[in-house]
């Protein structure tokens, strides 16, 4: 412990050093090579090396290590799916894409917490590696392409004119309807924004709440971090899971319009489950 | 004698300081409402302790509005 400390008091003399943006290594062809993109290809390639030997060490009974792990995450995902959309045909289809966007944050969510990334390893005066999701154009990306194939699912699923009633519902004389569809289409921006800023934000405040609460500690440094490194790790995995199931739910909503037309149905179902309640309760 | 106008300092640390005393009130608000009526949920029928997953969805929507205050205090110069 005491050789932590050593190495925070370089930290303290100075105070603490904070990054919101990513910084920029060098260029290839004008194109701007960041630290979080250089983080970003270590982590993909980490987790494609890290599936495929998994996968092809899938037997019917679970030898244990690192299978497990990663068949009790896609079995949770495919059961959140079969929730949300209802069925297992569904989850089924839909599952590849989820289960891979929340293994890649998990990952990279968590790999962040190693020590290395950060401020430790320099490169020209600037910091080699920075976590994947604390970088704002990272997680834009990842909901741009998370909402964008969405909207394609949906439309695959309903038509391209369904899908559009979905956000303009309503009889098409009256003014109002297009109103509301295009508040409704603000609030698919809304949703982006949202998405992208909520996974941004926990990390990188995380990852500052760390660095600021190291500076106070000065020589007890690793004692004033456990707290809050135990809560990041908590934090990383939620928010994989929280980003994976907002966009299952906005998945689920741009679906199921197609088979809701029937309300009358929906009130018996109601009454059911209400009686149901009331039986149970008394 | 006291004159205001020989009062100095940064007047951008108070604005922080108190950007984030009310900006942190509502999503206190918020979570705290989300907690006391999921524990309610819970008193009243123990089964529904099983939707705890979509409750930290929930929270974590309300949380983003504590975290856009509190990243304020690094944009805000």
């Amino acid at each position: 412990m005491m050789a932590f400390g050593a190495f925070t008091k370089f930290a303290a003399e100075t105070g603490p050093t904070v990054h919101i943006k990513p910084q920029t290594l060098f260029d290839v062809n004008g194109w701007p090579i960041t630290n979080s993109m250089i983080f970003a290809w270590i982590c993909s390639v980490l987790i494609v090396v890290i599936l495929i030997r998994v996968a092809r060490r899938m037997t019917i009974r679970p030898k244990g290590g690192l299978t497990q792990f990663v068949e009790a995450g896609s079995e949770f995902i495919s059961n959140l799916l079969e929730g949300a959309l209802g069925g297992k045909e569904k989850a089924l289809k839909y599952g590849p894409y989820f289960a891979t966007m929340f293994f890649f944050i998990a990952l990279s969510n968590l790999l962040g917490l190693m020590p290395g990334v950060g401020e430790a390893l320099v490169y020209h005066d600037q910091p080699f590696l920075r976590a994947f999701t604390a970088d704002l154009n990272a997680t834009l990306a990842i909901s741009v392409v998370s909402l964008s194939l969405v909207q394609y699912f949906a439309i695959r699923e309903s038509g391209f004119i369904k899908h559009l009633r979905h956000y303009f519902a309503g009889k098409l004389w009256n003014p109002l309807t297009y109103f509301v569809g295009i508040y409704e289409v603000f609030g698919e921006f809304i949703r982006l924004f949202s998405l992208a800023l909520r996974l941004f934000l926990n990390i990188a405040i995380g990852e500052i709440i760390i660095t600021v609460f190291a500076y106070l500690g000065k020589n007890v440094a690793p004692l004033t971090d456990l707290p809050f490194l135990i809560l990041e790790l908590g934090v990383c995995l939620l928010q994989a899971y929280i980003f994976v199931m907002l966009s299952v739910t906005y998945l689920s909503l741009a679906i199921k319009h197609s088979d809701d037309s029937h309300e009358a149905k929906e009130d018996v179902k109601y009454d059911s489950l209400t009686e149901m309640a009331v039986s149970s309760s008394s | 004698m006291l004159y205001l106008s020989e009062i100095t300092g940064s007047l951008d640390i108070l604005g922080k300081g108190i950007m984030m005393g009310f900006g942190m009130i509502g999503p206190g608000i918020g979570v705290g409402l989300i907690g006391a009526s999921f524990m309610n949920a819970v008193g009243r029928n123990p089964e529904a302790a099983k939707y705890l997953g979509q409750i930290l969805v929930f929270v974590a929507v309300v949380e983003l509005m504590a975290l856009l205050v509190f990243a304020s205090l690094f944009i805000i110069k």
